[in-house]
């Protein structure tokens, strides 16, 4: 709701706002970062053995030629637990794989990457997601009563405290989408959450039939709902009425030299994957 | 220092000092002296007269009429001419023979009873400026603002105020205004001295004033007068129309946007006068028209009356009611809006002792309605103010004011209430607080040789923040917490919670408040003038975004929340040449505040219970040279006004721990210019045309440009440089008008004209924001500007009947 209450400032602005055109301006450079993208994902249904980590390098603003994937460190996540240890291997595309992963909701793992001689750590706790209990379309939901909008709908579970990312993404669009949600003022609800494409977007067309969006829901900590809600916030820039964007900050601490820190964030979650084709209505 | 005890002692010692001071000066006076008094008016309406200069001809006795245009002057025996004079109205001499004390009213007229006549004042008739210590203050005649050229046609007294130095708005489609690198909330805005909270319709497209139900309007930009508290930066004193004494008479307005209508005159016989002013835009009804469902709408109401009971006893009645309104296609709506009453009662005890009492409300509130999901948000800021004044003119060279006030705050900070059974959305609310300002003050103006004039003046204010409310426990009482593994801040842990009685004072403050200035007449066309004022401030407007919204809700200080203190030091150099035709203003300025707070990285304050989990305590400081010259007389008038100006703010991790925001170095504010120059001019041709021109040029804001990007979820992510680091493009613009008065009006009693603007009229795509992002066809970062007005052409008509 509260991102409802920042959306409807931007929309009373952009609606009284005149012009928007794509400008040439100067930025400055700031240091290069290793970015750590360790998202081990638990698909409802599924093992969970196989996880994948990625690592890069960040880059000047504009930039769009620079290699960005990293190689040549080592990486293991380590169960807090029962201490076993997975170790991801090098697959020389900045990728680093593992197959034997064991997910543990509710159990605290960590990471540790040795990379140039620098030694970055993390440490976080899989988080469980609820179950997606119906999807549906439709116009009158959303912020345009015209478009057509998915529906995705699930019931918080009693206990307080629980926080959700969504993932959508059209099939044959270039970007996905991300949202995220809490619990704090519909604790134990049945909550129906709706996702469109408005036409006042002018790259995008809105929804049409036969198209089919992917949805994917994550249980998330707090921490990160945290960290991917800022940087949700930033995505596609800061208008009049939003908070002054920052350089937001993971969870990957570098041991060795703390002020090099990362970007990127160690996850573990639970998600529920599904995908709705649109029909006539 | 801040036990009650300690506080009533504080104030029964000061209220002590202030009253032995005050016998003192009066005992101090020796010779046979009488006093004249009365009251200035102007002859076509009955308006009472704020400034106008009253002066002994031959003397540099004199004075000016206070906001209800008393005046009360003291010489010794003799015959005299008593010269009254006041901008843009014709001088009048009297013959009098001081012998006893006098009563002499006096009616003015105006040079021409020409509908928008071009006057420019300086705060008072040039004479009078430079021997007056008051500096640092900008007073602006309704007929000035109409002439200045403004987006749709719209006239408006805050852009005309963002003309002059010193001030600046935060860019455009924004509400609100800074002074001297000051916050928007550092600001207190009075309108019939009732406090508005918002001053700006439509996000700052339109200010909430309604200038044809305005007398005169008042910027302390500094040096602030003991008798205002509460706010650190500056003092807008905006007082409203009487109402036309003599006649009935309409005024009013059709413009593109908006249209306006006054209507005033006579009443109670001749024991007094109203005044009723509506404003409303039609842009709703013209969206309605193109079959859009999206509505947008503003209005206000400014209402006023007053009574004479007696030549020594007044009564005035004034109230204000104004609201936005959006509906937006039946999914969401939202209104906000300020309304405020006053009722006041001038008592003359004598003809050196004036005073007024006034008791005041004002409220501002907000309505978010989700239709769609069943809810709605609310929030709001009450307070009731009684307030009471005396100036009381002891001798030709010294005059006291003294007075006290309360005012009792209730505040609503939000609550949501579903709207329909079947709403997701669980009720809530956020806790109610309660405060209770309080100040006492006394102030001389004290001339201590012919060309030395001082004004001092202490003010004692206190604050307490009410029970009835719990309070969060913290562990080691740190709501905020440096998490020195991730090097970020984050929301401390909550132990539990203390209830307060509604009888109890969570927390109180007190602070002494010296204001002291001076003027030295260097000859007859010269003087400088230095001056210090502290100032401090309860209650604080919560924003971290770059612009105030609507929506931001007002805090009072507390257990976690100091008050803002700011020490202001000015000096200045004033000049009239050319045979006062022309005039220079040359300031500079050097200003701190303590305790201003600033916003963790990723605060959140909508729906936000516990602020102090989001906030950490840093401090402002802003300096700067202003430079005003203006013309004052002729067919071409107006000025030229220039800024140079530094303004920034550092927030430590204190108790939190850590390096603090944006590593505790010193920033730039949002609202920091290093260069603001604003041309102004008006040109009258002749009876039937006449000519206005604006030219503004500014440094662009400050603002957070992203310094570096990475692939993340399939997303380019920008990384943001330390916060203000980067600044938009210069920010220029030119405005022109033109207005016609058709010469068949003339000579009638209606008149009317019609006033052509453009705004912006090279079309200068000036950006209001520049946002970062990916294209989502090539996935290519780029960098779009948002420009909200290109050239706006706009005409009205005005009439006057």
């Amino acid at each position: 709701m509260k991102t409802k209450i920042t959306a409807l400032l931007t929309i009373l602005t952009v609606s009284l706002v005149s012009c928007t055109d794509v400008v040439d301006v100067e930025v400055q450079n700031g240091p290069e970062r290793l970015v750590v993208e360790a998202s081990l994902d638990w698909e409802k249904g599924t093992t969970g053995n196989v996880q994948t980590i990625r690592l890069r390098k960040s880059t000047p603003f504009f930039d769009t030629n620079t290699t960005t994937d990293v190689t040549g460190a080592s990486i293991v996540v380590t169960n807090d637990i029962s201490g076993a240890s997975f170790v991801f291997a090098d697959q020389n595309n900045g990728e680093y794989r593992t197959t034997n992963f064991q997910p543990r909701l509710g159990q605290s793992y960590s990471l540790r990457i040795e990379y140039n001689g620098e030694v970055y750590t993390a440490q976080e706790t899989m988080t469980s997601v609820t179950d997606i209990t119906n999807v549906f379309q439709g116009r009158e939901d959303g912020f345009d009563d015209e478009v057509l909008e998915v529906n995705v709908v699930f019931t918080d579970p009693p206990e307080e405290g629980n926080n959700y990312m969504f993932k959508f993404q059209r099939e044959g669009d270039l970007l996905p989408d991300l949202e995220v949600a809490e619990d704090e003022f519909v604790n134990g609800n049945e909550i129906e959450w709706w996702y469109e494409i408005d036409d006042d977007d002018e790259d995008l067309e809105p929804f049409e039939p036969g198209d089919v969006v992917g949805i994917e829901l994550y249980g998330i900590s707090r921490p990160y709902y945290d960290y991917i809600k800022i940087l949700i916030e930033q995505l596609g820039g800061v208008g009049i009425f939003e908070t002054t964007p920052v350089a937001v900050r993971g969870n990957c601490i570098n041991e060795t030299n703390p002020d090099n820190y990362a970007f990127g964030y160690f996850r573990l979650t639970e998600v529920v994957r599904t995908s709705y084709t649109f029909v006539e209505d | 220092m801040n036990s009650k005890h300690q506080q009533v002692r504080a104030i029964k010692t000061t209220v002590w000092l202030l009253w032995a001071y005050f016998f003192g000066c009066a005992l101090a006076m020796g010779q046979t002296s009488h006093t004249i008094s009365g009251t200035i008016t102007d002859k076509s309406n009955g308006e009472t007269l704020f400034g106008a200069s009253v002066f002994l001809v031959g003397t540099t006795i004199g004075g000016v009429t206070n906001e209800y245009g008393f005046y009360s002057i003291t010489a010794p025996e003799g015959e005299y001419i008593l010269n009254i004079s006041y901008m843009g109205f014709n001088d009048v001499n009297l013959n009098i023979n001081l012998n006893q004390d006098l009563k002499q009213d006096v009616e003015i007229s105006e040079f021409s009873t020409e509908l928008d006549e071009v006057v420019v004042t300086a705060e008072e008739p040039e004479r009078a400026i430079l021997r007056k210590p008051e500096m640092s203050v900008v007073k602006m005649n309704v007929g000035t603002i109409k002439q200045t050229p403004v987006v749709l046609g719209e006239v408006d007294v805050l852009k005309s105020l963002q003309l002059l130095p010193g001030v600046t708005n935060n860019g455009e489609g924004t509400g609100g205004f800074h002074v001297r690198g000051g916050a928007q909330d550092q600001n207190l805005v009075l309108l019939d001295e009732a406090i508005i909270y918002n001053t700006s319709h439509m996000f700052g497209f339109f200010s909430v004033f309604n200038a044809d139900a305005i007398k005169d309007v008042k910027l302390y930009k500094g040096g602030i007068p003991a008798r205002f508290g509460g706010r650190v930066s500056s003092v807008l004193d905006i007082r409203q129309k009487d109402g036309n004494s003599k006649n009935f008479a309409l005024t009013g307005g059709i413009g593109v946007i908006s249209s306006r209508l006054t209507a005033e005159g006579p009443v109670f016989g001749d024991k007094g006068s109203f005044l009723v002013a509506g404003r409303r835009s039609y842009v709703d009804l013209i969206l309605a028209a193109a079959g859009e469902d999206n509505s947008v709408a503003f209005y206000d109401l400014n209402l006023k009356t007053n009574y004479s009971i007696n030549r020594n006893n007044k009564l005035f009645l004034s109230g204000y009611f104004g609201r936005d309104a959006f509906d937006f296609a039946g999914i969401f709506e939202n209104s906000y809006g300020n309304g405020s009453g006053n009722l006041r009662w001038n008592h003359i005890f004598n003809d050196r002792l004036f005073s007024n009492l006034s008791a005041i409300v004002s409220r501002y509130d907000y309505d978010l309605n989700f239709d769609q999901d069943d809810f709605e948000w609310v929030s709001s800021i009450t307070n009731y103010n009684l307030k009471y004044d005396l100036k009381y003119y002891l001798s030709d060279g010294f005059s006291l004011d003294f007075g006290a006030n309360g005012i009792y705050y209730d505040f609503d900070p939000g609550q949501v209430q579903p709207t329909s059974p079947d709403s997701p959305v669980n009720p809530l609310q956020l806790d109610q607080k309660r405060a209770l300002e309080s100040g006492v003050y006394i102030n001389a103006e004290h001339k201590l040789t012919d060309r030395l004039t001082t004004q001092y003046g202490l003010r004692y204010s206190a604050f307490s923040r009410l029970g009835g409310q719990p309070i969060t426990e913290y562990a080691n009482g740190q709501p905020v917490v440096y998490n020195s593994t991730l090097g970020i801040y984050e929301r401390g842990v909550a132990l539990g919670e203390t209830d307060f009685a509604r009888s109890d004072a969570i927390e109180t403050f007190g602070n002494f408040e010296p204001r002291v200035s001076l003027a030295y007449l260097l000859n007859e066309d010269s003087s400088i003038k230095a001056g210090f004022s502290r100032a401090a401030q309860y209650i604080h407007l919560l924003s971290n975004t770059s612009s105030v919204t609507p929506l931001d809700v007002w805090t009072p200080s507390g257990p976690f929340i100091e008050p803002q203190l700011s020490n202001q030091y000015a000096l200045g150099y004033f000049r009239n040449f050319l045979n006062e035709s022309y005039s220079l203003e040359v300031e500079a300025y050097y200003k701190n505040v303590d305790n201003r707070i600033d916003y963790i990285d990723g605060s959140e304050l909508i729906g936000q219970n516990t602020i102090e989990t989001e906030i950490l305590n840093g401090e402002m400081r802003a300096y700067g040279l202003e430079l005003l010259l203006r013309k004052n007389e002729g067919d071409l008038t107006g000025w030229i006004a220039y800024t140079l100006s530094k303004s920034e703010q550092r927030t430590p991790g204190g108790n939190a721990g850590g390096p603090g925001i944006n590593n505790g170095d010193w920033y730039n504010t949002f609202f920091d210019r290093t260069h603001d120059i604003s041309v102004s001019g008006s040109y009258r041709w002749n009876d039937q045309w006449s000519f206005g021109a604006n030219l503004i040029f500014q440094t662009g804001r400050p603002v957070t440009f992203p310094n570096g990007q990475y692939e993340y979820e399939d997303l380019s992510i920008a990384s943001y440089a330390p916060r203000n680091s980067d600044r938009l493009p210069a920010y220029h613009r030119v405005d022109v008008s033109a207005t016609f008065k058709p010469r068949k009006y003339q000579n009638k009693r209606f008149k009317g004209e019609w006033v052509l603007s453009i705004y912006n009229l090279y079309h200068r795509k000036n950006a209001a924001a520049i946002s970062f992002g990916q294209n989502v066809e090539t996935g290519a970062n780029e960098a779009t500007r948002t420009a909200i007005f290109g050239i706006v052409p706009s005409l009205t008509y005005n009439f006057k009947f």
